[in-house]
């Protein structure tokens, strides 16, 4: 036995005996090891436990409420403390389903990343990690968590702006269901664009309950235009879907298929596989052509190969024009389709779609009329393109044609009972109508809302609605595929559902669980797979065999006649689109503090929305970048900022939506302090989405906040010094190519990204004063394809979800103090008037040889043996010295408390959002990217439990994860079959900045781009 | 005189009292009371720093070059000259401090032995500011307070209170004037301006290796160390002359600190100048010879950009005005040099600031240029800092020999026995 007396041996045989090896790692007696009653632990323990009865018997203590805590006797299944699980579920927009999986970390969901297995959206049910599976989102998936802990979100149910409880709404419906019942034809439902399969089945009891009752949906960014297209073209209502991995050749008129379309996940992701320009979905050495008419800049539009600045109204002309040449329709006569570059664009853009007959699809954006859409269906069934038409059965009025009978019913005093399910309606229906008026002079109205907003004051009932992570739910796919939502955490305000809410207006009091469940598995689906999956299998939509009839015969206005480009004695006629905000999307989002301090994907302007306006429309108007225009269309007035935008069409005013909302909360406007401007007010059920005659004014300043043009532009003696800098340096900075030049190389020489720049052909290059580093184990590294970047901005928000970064307000980002780790750089190269958009994400590049380490005095940086840049917070005091040394800028300083609103109690509540795997920074601390550092432990630490090592694809960073193109990806450069490493071997493979010498570890690939040659 | 010496006081006070309250506000906001930003991470913080560490150069200069190079006439105004060095430099000293975003732990810059696994890390510029100038710092009150024990025992003795006895009866450390005390302490003093001399060279040169260690266009210079040094010099004897001035007038000092030293002070501060303007031409000369892009740009931005204000004031106060010291009349007239001394020291604070903040605000990856505008905060503390300087030196005057005494009366006519020095 062990003896203190006898600690000495003579040979391991004795030692054995002696001294045994504990079996146990924590032997019972470790802790009564010695004989002395009154032991050091026991000693604490008595001391320990008088201190605590002092301090429960003394007289000065406070009385904390009596709470009882419960341990749990059974562990949830799957649940470990301190770990994150993912769950499947859906984020619907805009009526149109968003199939995420949800981190949730002891019960808090935190983070929202596409669902990798759905099969519309994701790589389908059985991705793998090593093909590095991917689902991809938006940056409004991305910050839709930010929502859930809104501290603003409405906290109970009021009556007439009282409050009120959940039993006298249900006696209220009680009492008045039988009022319903006698006149149904005086009830409405008015609701979001609703996709749920459950909530459908809702509505047909409902309309069988109360039969003449109507229900409207409404939604303000609507792709119904294609839906009455579609209809015109073959008779039915339908949704298009293009398969653009088998498209050589896709040509968008006036819309974004990168983040505005409902199907822009897929599209994304097919687009970015026939673009590869090795081997691509096309076949090897193929890539597609993307061919852009727009006339405000659009993600589309920037990573178009072929760009034509159109007003919106001159698309109809274009796709007649098209449809002449390539289908039947009879030619327009329109004099901008005789402009030498008009023309010529067109001519090769007709030939080069005959030549790819089968391979080539033209995509209608949502603003275009209906016509146009039904051109575009007539045109691509003369190319054979590979478009699929989805028939969902619904048989619904459009949403224009639903808001305004809802209001003329309304105004004829023939509602009696309103039920607003979600949605913003007092806000952002047609000014015309004047909804806001019109819902409040109903007898008896509901608003189900997660804020108590401008339309909640308006309806004599106000009822909070649980937030998508609160419960059950479903949605469609734009394909039909059924997703399913499932709740991650009990509602924190005490919301219902919609579906809840429409189960009882029926006297039918259900949960939203059953109600789902109900419809899953009443169509044969198994409701555990249907939930874990977060899909039904195999329920898209069927597709639509039919023929495109006869097309109504459309006469051009004269302004659709004119010119696109004006002269002083005749300038262009000037006309409005209204276009979705990056911050906000239609101004639900005002409130989501992330996105309104995301920048816009082109303007970079953040927290206001604006004008947008070509140069040379702001010269012929003296309008100016910052300052404040009026903007007048058919007698409605509105002044708001103005941001003049290279590329912008000519006689285009681009009113972002979303802005000047006066209920939306402390962040997003609380009618005290505005934030942005209520384009909604120029917008009338005549002109949705474009309207010809408008007129604009000049007039004073304003201040715009923006991440990236902090004054850069500005010159000094010089007025042109910043663009003639920026000019000089940028052909190092983002690298393009043409396809023809990458494939076949110059001079008899493969083009290679480096080969430009003197200093990699220097044999010098590369040496350091200091010791290299050397990597033994791993040695990661990142590539970013500038190729497929689509800047949407889901990375900027999905690093902001993941890092805890905080958000600093418009003051302070006018100030040049924004957070953000990572941000996507925007550049033009070209005319003003024509000028082609390039992006670059730029986060931290962890230099091998990096310059913050060497100036940080306390070592507050430094080089971690697996290449990272760490960033000690603890130990930083705040020099910004590695700031200033950063040639990339990347560093953040917290240069005031960002996270001082959380002492107050009211915003408490979103402190639950935080990652708790990441610090949370106090003031004067600087921070940058750090790869994600926590997601590479917890990942290794996994593999090393399991006793295996790291898969490639394994790790992901969180931009990694939300980019839908797989733009950016990271790995292990140790590995050599990891993507990273062949991204980094590749030809197109470039380092920022790497003539400094600073040895990067994100590589950038050059652009290849993929121009007509005929339009060289 | 004292009633004037009160008003003085009291304006100085209300300044440093501004800066006071500015510097707490700072400390206790953080650094975005400031106008510095993601771009722009130092700006007048770093400009006052490095503006106040150049004015304490002249001290330096004066007391132990010339004092090595027998050149007396410094005698008339090395004591003052050295006490605004140290105050220069406690001035400096603030903006390192309060600079840092959380400058309670600043201290994690000095090397101590700790439990923390803390350790400086030395490759650091900024911990080579951190020794230049607690050396400097040191060597300079050392010096400074050894040149004073005799004039403090000559006060002493002429002292009519108790209290003031007591006080400089210990301040001149038992000082009898005994000619084994003079000859031991003319050996120190000679060791100490030995020691300083090479301050003179490094501290400025240390300070610029902040900006010349680094990567940026615009700092990344090997020009820095002896341009730092020659602008250094330039602008303590601005300052030295802008305080003496007045200060021969107000306490009569005419007749000890002649015309003659403030020409020759003049003539110093013209061939530093020229120095200076050499400098600016030579950064330019090897912008455009570097064949670099970036560097090119930064001098081009500079003088055309924004900035070009800044840069203007700086070539305009820096190369222009100091021409004017060739004429006899600009070296003899004291409204003149005051005037002109003042440009200079305006023009070398937007040296710095040229040189930090314009540089800063355009640097590779243009989407991340910026502008720079500063807070009241920003004004305030350096307001602040000139308050803390002035008070200082009021006191200094007040109650210190400002002229130092001994050495005076060694190079008076009276003490050669009718033979000139």
């Amino acid at each position: 036995m062990p003896s203190i007396t006898d600690p000495y041996w003579k040979s391991l045989g004795e030692l054995a005996t002696v001294n045994p090896a504990p079996t146990d790692e924590f032997p019972p007696s470790a802790d009564t090891q010695t004989v002395d009653p009154l032991s050091r632990r026991n000693f604490f323990r008595l001391m320990g436990a008088s201190m605590a009865l002092a301090g429960v018997a003394g007289p000065g203590c406070q009385r904390y409420e009596r709470e009882e805590i419960v341990p749990l006797s059974r562990r949830p299944e799957d649940q470990v403390p301190g770990t994150t699980l993912q769950y499947a579920s859906t984020f619907e927009l805009a009526g149109v389903a968003h199939p995420v999986l949800v981190g949730s970390y002891e019960g808090r969901p935190i983070k929202i990343d596409g669902n990798p297995f759905h099969p519309f959206t994701g790589d389908g049910a059985d991705a793998k990690v090593t093909d590095h599976r991917h689902g991809g989102s938006t940056a409004f998936v991305q910050a839709s968590v930010l929502n859930l802990y809104d501290q603003d979100r409405s906290r109970g149910l009021s009556n007439r702006g009282k409050g009120a409880d959940f039993n006298e709404f249900k006696a209220w419906l009680a009492t008045n269901r039988e009022a319903m019942k006698k006149d149904p034809s005086k009830v409405r439902v008015l609701s979001e664009a609703l996709s749920s399969p459950t909530l459908a089945q809702l509505r047909r009891k409902f309309l069988t309950d109360f039969p003449g009752a109507k229900w409207a949906e409404w939604e303000p960014i609507s792709f119904d235009n294609e839906r009455a297209g579609l209809k015109l073209a073959f008779g039915k209502s339908a949704r298009a879907f293009a398969h653009l991995d088998r498209a050589e050749t896709i040509v968008v008129l006036d819309g974004d298929i990168f983040v505005e379309h409902p199907a822009a996940m897929r599209y994304s992701r097919d687009w970015k596989a026939s673009r590869g320009p090795e081997a691509s979905s096309l076949g090897d050495g193929k890539m597609n052509r993307l061919w852009s008419v727009e006339s405000s800049w659009s993600s589309t539009g920037a990573m178009a190969d072929h760009r034509l600045a159109l007003r919106a109204e001159l698309v109809l002309p274009f796709a007649q024009a098209l449809d002449a040449k390539l289908s039947s329709g009879g030619a327009p006569s329109a004099e901008f389709l005789n402009e030498a570059k008009v023309a010529k664009f067109l001519t090769v853009l007709v030939e080069e779609l005959g030549q790819n007959r089968g391979k080539a699809v033209v995509i209608a954006g949502r603003r275009q009329p209906p016509v146009v859409h039904a051109l575009v269906a007539r045109i691509n069934e003369a190319l054979g393109a590979p478009v699929d038409y989805y028939d969902d059965g619904d048989d619904r009025l459009t949403h224009k044609e639903a808001i305004v009978e809802l209001a003329n019913d309304i105004k004829a005093k023939a509602v009696s009972h309103l039920f607003v399910l979600g949605g913003n309606p007092a806000y952002d229906a047609p000014n015309d109508l004047d909804l806001a008026s019109a819902i409040a002079s109903v007898e008896n109205s509901v608003h189900l809302s997660e804020w108590d907003d401008e339309t909640s004051e308006k309806t004599t009932w106000h009822v909070p609605r649980a937030n998508y992570l609160e419960s059950w739910g479903d949605a469609r796919t734009w394909d039909g595929t059924w997703t399913i939502a499932q709740p991650l955490i009990l509602p924190l305000y005490g919301g219902i559902s919609a579906l809840e809410l429409m189960a009882l207006v029926m006297g039918d009091e259900q949960t939203s669980e059953k109600l789902v469940r109900g419809a899953v598995e009443g169509s044969g689906a198994t409701w555990r797979k249907a939930v874990h999956d977060g899909f039904v299998a195999s329920t898209a939509f069927p597709t639509l065999g039919a023929k495109v009839g006869q097309l109504p015969v459309v006469t051009l206005t004269a302004s659709q006649q004119a010119g696109s480009r004006g002269t002083s004695a005749k300038p262009v006629p000037l006309e409005v689109v209204f276009q979705y905000s990056s911050n906000t999307w239609d101004g639900r989002f005002a409130n989501n503090a992330w996105l309104q301090e995301t920048p816009d994907f082109f303007t970079k302007v953040c927290w206001d929305n604006y004008a947008i306006v070509a140069p040379a429309t702001a010269t012929e108007y003296g309008l100016e970048t910052d300052s404040l225009i009026t903007v007048e269309l058919e007698g409605r007035k509105l002044e708001l900022a103005c941001y003049v935008m290279p590329g912008q069409a000519i006689g285009t005013i681009g009113l972002v939506l979303g802005g000047g909302r006066v209920k939306a909360g402390s962040k997003g406007g609380d009618g005290k302090t505005p934030v942005g401007f209520d384009t909604y007010k120029l917008r009338t059920s005549a002109a949705l989405d474009l309207a010809s005659g408008a007129k604009v004014t000049a007039g004073s300043s304003y201040q715009l906040s923006g991440t990236q043009e902090h004054w850069d532009i500005r010159g000094g003696l010089d007025k042109d010094i910043g663009d003639k800098g920026i000019a000089e340096r940028l052909p190092r900075l983002v690298k393009e190519v043409d396809q023809t030049e990458y494939r076949d190389g110059t001079e008899g020489r493969a083009w290679d990204a480096n080969e430009e720049s003197e200093f990699w052909t220097d044999p010098d290059r590369g040496t350091s004063l200091f010791q290299e580093h050397t990597y033994e184990g791993h040695k990661w590294g990142m590539a970013i394809d500038l190729g497929s970047c689509t800047s949407c901005n889901a990375c900027m928000v999905a690093c902001q979800s993941e890092n805890n970064i905080p958000v600093v307000g418009k003051a302070e980002v006018v100030r040049n103090r924004e957070m953000h780790w990572i941000r996507i750089d925007r550049y033009f190269k070209g005319s003003p008037d024509d000028p082609q958009i390039v992006n670059q994400p730029v986060g931290c590049q962890q230099c091998e040889n990096a310059p913050c380490e060497q100036v940080c005095p306390v070592g507050a940086t430094l080089h971690s043996s697996e290449g990272l840049n760490d960033m000690v917070y603890n130990r930083c005091v705040g020099t910004r010295y590695c700031l200033n040394n950063c040639p990339y800028r990347v560093r953040r300083f917290n240069f005031l408390d960002w996270n001082a609103e959380f002492k107050e109690a009211r915003n408490r509540v979103r402190k639950l959002v935080m990652n708790p795997e990441v610090t949370v920074r106090m003031r004067g601390v600087m921070e940058k990217c750090t790869y994600c550092v926590q997601r590479i432990q917890n990942k290794k630490i996994k593999a090393k439990n399991e006793k295996r090592s790291v898969q490639d694809g394994e790790i992901t960073t969180a931009c990694q994860d939300a980019c839908p193109t797989q733009a950016i990806v990271f790995g292990d450069l140790n590995d050599p079959k990891a993507w990273v490493t062949k991204f980094h071997k590749d030809r197109r493979a470039y380092s920022l900045l790497g003539e400094l010498n600073t040895k990067p570890r994100t590589q950038y690939l050059a652009r290849v781009r993929n121009p007509n040659p005929k339009l060289a | 005189m004292p009633k004037a010496w009160f008003i003085a006081l009291g304006v100085a006070l209300v300044l440093a009292s501004i800066g006071a309250y500015c510097i707490y506000h700072v400390v206790m906001t953080g650094i975005g009371a400031w106008g510095n930003n993601n771009s722009v991470g130092w700006a007048w913080d770093i400009t006052n720093f490095v503006w106040w560490i150049g004015i304490g150069h002249a001290g330096t200069l004066i007391s132990a070059i010339l004092y090595l190079m027998r050149q007396q006439w410094r005698t008339s105004i090395n004591r003052a000259a050295e006490a605004m060095t140290i105050f220069a430099v406690m001035c400096a000293g603030i903006f390192p401090i309060i600079h840092t975003g959380r400058p309670w732990l600043a201290w994690w810059m000095i090397p101590h032995p700790n439990d923390m696994q803390m350790w400086p890390q030395f490759r650091s510029p900024l911990m080579w500011d951190v020794f230049a100038i607690s050396t400097y710092a040191t060597t300079s009150i050392l010096f400074w307070y050894m040149g004073l024990v005799p004039d403090l025992a000559t006060f002493r003795d002429r002292s009519k209170t108790k209290l003031k006895q007591a006080i400089y009866g210990v301040l001149a450390l038992g000082w009898r004037g005994s000619a084994r005390q003079w000859h031991r302490y003319e050996r120190a003093y000679l060791i100490l301006a030995a020691l300083s001399t090479p301050l003179v060279l490094s501290v400025h040169s240390v300070v610029s290796f902040d900006f010349a260690t680094s990567l940026n266009p615009g700092w990344h210079t090997t020009i820095f160390p002896p341009y730092f040094v020659a602008g250094a010099i330039f602008s303590g004897f601005a300052m030295v002359m802008t305080l003496m001035i007045p200060a021969r007038y107000l306490f009569g000092l005419k007749h000890i600190i002649k015309a003659e030293h403030i020409e020759a002070m003049c003539k110093v501060t013209l061939a530093t100048g020229m120095m200076v303007g050499f400098a600016y031409s030579v950064e330019f000369f090897i912008a455009w010879y570097s064949g670099s892009e970036y560097e090119q740009f930064t001098f081009i931005n500079r003088s055309t950009g924004p900035f070009w204000w800044s840069w203007l004031s700086m070539v305009t106060c820096n190369v222009i005005v100091p021409q004017f010291f060739w004429f006899k009349k600009c070296r003899t007239n004291p409204w003149i040099i005051i005037v002109l001394c003042l440009l200079i020291n305006v023009g070398m604070w937007f040296e710095r600031f040229v040189i930090i903040a314009t540089s800063l605000s355009r640097q590779f990856l243009p989407s991340s240029w910026s502008y720079y505008w500063p807070t009241k905060y920003d004004v305030g503390v350096f307001i602040g800092t000139m308050g803390l300087f002035l008070t200082l030196f009021l006191l200094f005057i007040r109650f210190l020999p400002a002229v130092a005494i001994s050495e005076v009366k060694n190079t008076l006519p009276e003490a050669h026995a009718g033979k000139d020095h």
